[in-house]
């Protein structure tokens, strides 16, 4: 039994990268628009981190964190959200697809529905996420020969959870129907959680960023690993996204009993 | 001539009403409103309670804390009021649905700003009691009435003086085809240069500089600032500086929008 999931998971996990390398295949072939979208995330990202720079040459530190912390957190953040939007970039659109029984061409395949819906868009600009990041962990200072695999773990930390979170809100859709904007609404406020550094926010709100939107597991634990690497923050990183992983994968399972065609006649190549 | 305008007041009235009833928008844009006022109230207080830890300079710092949350409380008020009304007339240009639309006894800028001010002035009435309620909430006290009353005031004219700069960026569609990137540096530039979450007083010396020498510092920085300073004398005078933005901008959208037929026409239409 615990063979032959292992064995799906393999299998599910081989498909999956020869789906994301065709679709990163495609989206390099359209290069003007390819560029155009990595160079304006990566303008927007540096802009919004210009507001960090703006408060700690004033301020010095918000709530403890200094100009190189906020650079991790910054990093791990775009790193993770980078990597989801370029690997698994049908993320965006998985609510719809469920809510008008868009998913129809992926249940007559022998492949993980889940898979194929995530991994069957890719979005350039995440890239331009993974180029500040990179620039950020450089400039940081934080980052050298020791620390490179807890950074290593911290990103994909970010990315398994990001990814799970868009599974979770999405999948609302299952259950209220038309839920999109609400869905990527939630999945934004992550994101957009997941920028700022945990001591800001009371005991209230932090209950709700390491559960309802799991900001926490995101960046907050990942980001640890590299501030005060230890044996237990790793176990807690890890442990929190793998777990947070597992319910999201459990969840959209329940949710596609659940699921109603959309009756279309769609052929998928 | 009051028949002309009264052309252009039906479609405000009736993008007023539509827009009304997609209330997701509306509560989509609320939420994000809340979200970005309780995550900087929360910036605010922990850099200010830092500064000043103890004893009577707590109050002020909490104070000071407070105007931040109604500056930012402003200027976002001014932004997500505003409509996406360059990305309508980048369709309209796309599709080529803006060659039915020119047989119209209207001028086709005309019909689409009167479309965006019906839609602005929705948003504005919806979200000004929503952000005076988060603002008090988040921030621990009330602005000043009469700063309110004059940020309001040249608030509303800093908002339309935008809505026609997002005219002139859709307009670009003629020539450009996707507009997108031309309305991201532009949005971008104006989250920096115009200040919209940090005022300009707390930027470097020479950033602050280079910022009050452009029109972005007078659509958000400029109002922003009344509310804590509530100035009458300044408040003629940013409304004198919009008034002549408005007029140059006004001037750039027919502009565009002339010449742009003439391409349009040397297409074919």
């Amino acid at each position: 039994m615990a063979e032959a999931r292992l064995h799906r998971l393999l299998a599910n996990l081989g498909f999956a990268s020869r789906l994301v390398s065709c679709q990163l295949q495609a989206s390099f072939a359209l290069r003007g628009a390819f560029w155009t979208s990595v160079v304006l995330m990566l303008v927007n990202d540096l802009i919004f981190f210009s507001t960090w720079w703006i408060l700690m040459a004033r301020f010095g530190h918000v709530g403890g964190w200094r100009l190189d912390d906020m650079m991790c957190l910054y990093g791990i953040s775009a790193a993770g959200y980078g990597l989801c939007v370029v690997v698994t970039g049908g993320i965006h659109d998985l609510s719809r697809r469920i809510d008008e029984g868009d998913l129809d061409a992926f249940l007559t395949q022998p492949k993980s529905v889940l898979v194929q819906a995530l991994a069957s868009r890719t979005q350039p600009s995440g890239w331009g996420d993974i180029s500040v990041a990179l620039g950020l962990f450089a400039l940081s200072g934080k980052v050298h020969k020791e620390t490179v695999p807890a950074l290593l773990v911290g990103v994909l930390c970010g990315f398994v959870t990001f990814v799970a979170c868009g599974i979770v809100m999405h999948s609302l859709a299952f259950w209220f129907g038309r839920t999109q904007t609400l869905s990527r609404a939630l999945w934004e406020f992550t994101l957009t959680f997941s920028m700022y550094p945990p001591p800001l926010f009371g005991s209230g709100v932090r209950f709700v960023l390491f559960t309802l939107l799991p900001a926490g597991l995101a960046s907050y634990l990942p980001v640890e690993l590299l501030r005060h690497p230890s044996w237990s923050a790793l176990g807690a990183a890890l442990g929190g996204s793998l777990a947070y992983a597992a319910f999201a994968v459990w969840l959209f399972e329940q949710g596609l009993r659940r699921y109603a065609s959309g009756n279309r006649f769609n052929v998928r190549g | 001539m009051s028949a002309a305008y009264g052309k252009y007041l039906a479609i405000a009235r009736a993008a007023f009403w539509q827009r009304l009833s997609e209330r997701a928008a509306l509560i989509g844009r609320i939420a994000f409103y809340c979200l970005i006022l309780l995550v900087f109230s929360c910036v605010w207080r922990s850099i200010f309670s830092a500064q000043e830890p103890l004893g009577a300079h707590r109050k002020a710092a909490a104070h000071a804390a407070g105007d931040y949350v109604w500056y930012l409380a402003l200027t976002e008020w001014i932004m997500l009021s505003q409509p996406t009304l360059y990305l309508d007339i980048e369709s309209d240009v796309r599709s080529g649905d803006i060659a039915y639309q020119l047989a119209r006894p209207l001028s086709y800028v005309g019909g689409k700003l009167a479309e965006g001010v019906g839609d602005l002035l929705l948003r504005m009435l919806t979200l000004a009691p929503f952000g005076l309620l988060f603002a008090r909430l988040f921030s621990g006290q009330w602005a000043d009435g009469r700063g309110l009353m004059l940020a309001a005031l040249v608030g509303v004219m800093a908002a339309l003086l935008l809505l026609l700069c997002y005219a002139a960026i859709g307009l670009c569609a003629f020539w450009l085809h996707d507009c997108t990137p031309v309305y991201l540096v532009w949005q971008k530039l104006l989250f920096v240069l115009g200040g919209l979450m940090l005022p300009l007083s707390i930027y470097p010396e020479w950033l602050r500089a280079l910022a009050q020498r452009l029109p972005f510092a007078s659509m958000l920085y400029g109002p922003g600032q009344l509310v804590s300073h509530p100035d009458a004398g300044r408040a003629l005078e940013l409304s004198v500086e919009l008034g002549a933005w408005v007029v140059l901008a006004g001037l750039l959208v027919l502009g565009l929008e002339r010449r742009g037929r003439r391409v349009l026409e040397l297409a074919g239409g």
